[in-house]
């Protein structure tokens, strides 16, 4: 997709995608004149907004200060509170030493009851957090908690929130241009999780009253303008039984799941990320929703296994295709998978008139998404897509765990086991894996690749 | 045409019946194959596209929206048995170690601390026993299926 592409050195996430130096060169390079992040960690590192601008380049997101201020999860706290959003109950711990900060949150702890979460204040992704329900697990989760935080983010803070059971997770989209405009585009709920990361995302939410997406909306909005901030963000919240809400933190980043709120509002978000850097009024009108969009979130993980991470290559990569299926990915077939970076493979969306048929949409196109030579959470997402929280819209953040209490593992289909076993035991007879390679003699027909023809390495 | 494939309960001897143009396996029938794409035809009628690849010893099989996975022990080859050893279920680095060589252990009991993806796993002791010997020590890299710790 893109014009030109500069292979960053290295292989380790800390020698290329966090190499900051590395990416301002490559800017310089080959001329670009603005840095668009993505929705990793960089995308939320104040310094490389800083730096990113010392370069004289156009820094694609928030101001290095709204990073600070949302970044900072104890920070943010405190400025929602500041600003009137309803915060989780919770107690923010600032000790650094080791010692006595383990020592002011088991007090904490007990102050704010259990069950409880521990998370990192620089968090993000599902690190640095545990979930309490013990007391007398609390002194090693709380170590645990720090020691990741310290590694994934060099800040060993971490504070305490009530563990909300029963709730679940909404985000609110916000938009904000620099001639002071700040917008939001409704909701995408994504309760369904896994070690604190979403795997099913949707939008609208299947439960939502406009009443609660307008107060909700506002309160976003407000959160937005706390921080005087400019670009677009999503503003976290817990949507309790009761209907009462509580702000989470907000992401001063494009989201991974911000294709669902595109499909559903018309609003292609990333080109108002670009407007708005390039200091211009956002394009978008009133907010107007159609429709049922789903995201789920292709990982190299085995669900069987407790969700690990699994490696190996792409021996086989067939996305589905279809009016109102879409794919965002960055690898292809051919590829290994490689401890070195986050798991997720890719995002498979769809978008259908109603939730009842973007469901159905979504199991045909997970039913025919072909990877082998890597374990992925294919079936599990699939097998999720029957689940009767997520058919009826009742899913929380521990639907999951609920679900499956002693870890996942596929239905079993003994018929079709045994066919797997008719279909490998004819391919070795076959000698199917002595034709070349399977990554380009099975390639569906059409024309060679120019890549191929013309022997470029591409990227 | 005889195969033997691993699996959970041991060797698994596979003998596929020919029939013409296919192959036939407790009534499941391969009618036709181009591309590295199986057409399968289940014994109740079903038909599927399978589509199958080979990384190693191991064909994957994808079939009805189910991956399967059957590594095939080769003619003669033996297979080594798992000798209660504690392996790393993925590639990564050892945190922390919090077992001593000798320490008397109980099911459950967190044993060595591993990070990968910037995530940590615990290994844990599966059954009651004695630490026998330690493998690898914190800040060492491991690879997957790396013996970590062996417990007796």
């Amino acid at each position: 997709m893109a014009d030109e592409v500069v292979v960053l050195e290295g292989e380790t996430i800390g020698e290329t995608y966090l190499n900051q130096a590395q990416i301002i060169q490559a800017a310089s390079t080959t001329k670009a004149t603005a840095i668009h992040p993505g929705f990793g960690f960089l995308s939320e590192r104040a310094d490389f907004a800083r730096a990113v601008k010392e370069a004289g380049l156009t820094w694609i997101g928030p101001s290095a200060e709204a990073i600070e201020k949302m970044g900072d999860k104890m920070t943010a706290r405190q400025t929602m509170r500041a600003a009137g959003v309803p915060v989780i109950p919770g107690e923010e711990v600032e000790e650094e030493d080791e010692m006595a900060a383990l020592e002011a949150l088991r007090q904490a702890s007990t102050r704010v009851g259990y069950p409880l979460l521990l998370k990192a204040s620089s968090g993000g992704g599902g690190k640095g957090m545990r979930a309490v329900h013990d007391p007398a697990d609390f002194d090693q989760a709380a170590t645990g908690a720090r020691r990741e935080a310290v590694a994934a983010f060099g800040d060993g803070r971490v504070y305490i929130e009530r563990l909300l059971s029963g709730s679940k997770h909404i985000e609110i989209q916000v938009l904000a241009d620099a001639h002071g405009r700040t917008i939001h585009l409704g909701e995408r709920e994504c309760s369904v999780q896994r070690r604190h990361q979403k795997v099913f995302e949707e939008a609208p939410g299947p439960t939502m009253s406009p009443e609660i997406r307008e107060a909700m909306g506002q309160a976003a909005v407000a959160a937005a303008e706390a921080v005087d901030y400019v670009g677009a963000g999503t503003v976290e919240f817990l949507l309790a039984p009761s209907g009462e809400f509580f702000f989470l933190e907000m992401n001063t980043r494009i989201q991974v799941e911000h294709p669902v709120t595109e499909l559903v509002t018309g609003v292609d978000i990333v080109r108002e990320q670009l407007r708005i850097a390039g200091g211009k009024p956002m394009s978008c009108g009133p907010l107007m929703i159609r429709g049922h969009a789903i995201e789920v979130r292709l990982y190299a993980e085995d669900a069987a296994n407790g969700f690990l991470p699994s490696i190996g290559p792409l021996s086989m990569f067939r996305p589905p295709e279809g009016p109102g299926i879409r794919l965002d990915t960055g690898v292809r077939e051919g590829d290994e998978v490689t401890p070195n970076y986050d798991p997720m493979l890719a995002k498979l969306i769809v978008w259908a008139p109603s939730r009842p048929e973007a469901l159905q949409k979504m199991r045909r196109a997970l039913d025919e998404f072909v990877v082998l030579g890597t374990t992925t959470n294919i079936e599990f997402l699939r097998n999720l897509c029957d689940a009767t929280p997520v058919v009826d819209g009742s899913t929380t953040t521990t639907t999951i765990d609920d679900l499956w209490p002693n870890g996942w593992s596929p239905p079993a289909a003994p018929m079709l086991e045994e066919a797997s076993l008719l279909a490998a035991a004819s391919a070795e007879t076959l000698g199917l894996h002595r034709r070349t390679s399977t990554a380009s003699s099975d390639d569906a027909g059409g024309p060679p690749s120019p890549f191929t023809t013309i022997q470029r390495r591409f990227p | 045409m005889q195969h033997t494939f691993a699996s959970k309960e041991g060797p698994l001897e596979v003998t596929l019946v020919r029939q013409g143009e296919a192959f036939v396996l407790e009534g499941h029938e391969l009618t036709s194959h181009s591309r590295g794409r199986l057409h399968i035809r289940l014994r109740d009628g079903r038909q599927h596209l399978a589509h199958v690849a080979k990384v190693g010893d191991v064909w994957w099989i994808h079939l009805a929206g189910r991956t399967y996975r059957w590594e095939r022990i080769e003619p003669g080859s033996s297979n080594a048995e798992d000798e209660g050893g504690l392996v790393a279920p993925m590639p990564g680095k050892v945190l922390e170690v919090l077992v001593s060589e000798g320490d008397e252990v109980e099911a459950g009991t967190p044993l060595m601390v591993l990070e990968a993806m910037k995530m940590e796993h615990r290994i844990i002791a599966s059954t009651d026993g004695t630490v026998s010997s330690i493998h690898f020590a914190a800040g060492e890299q491991v690879v997957q299926g790396a013996v970590l710790l062996e417990l007796v």
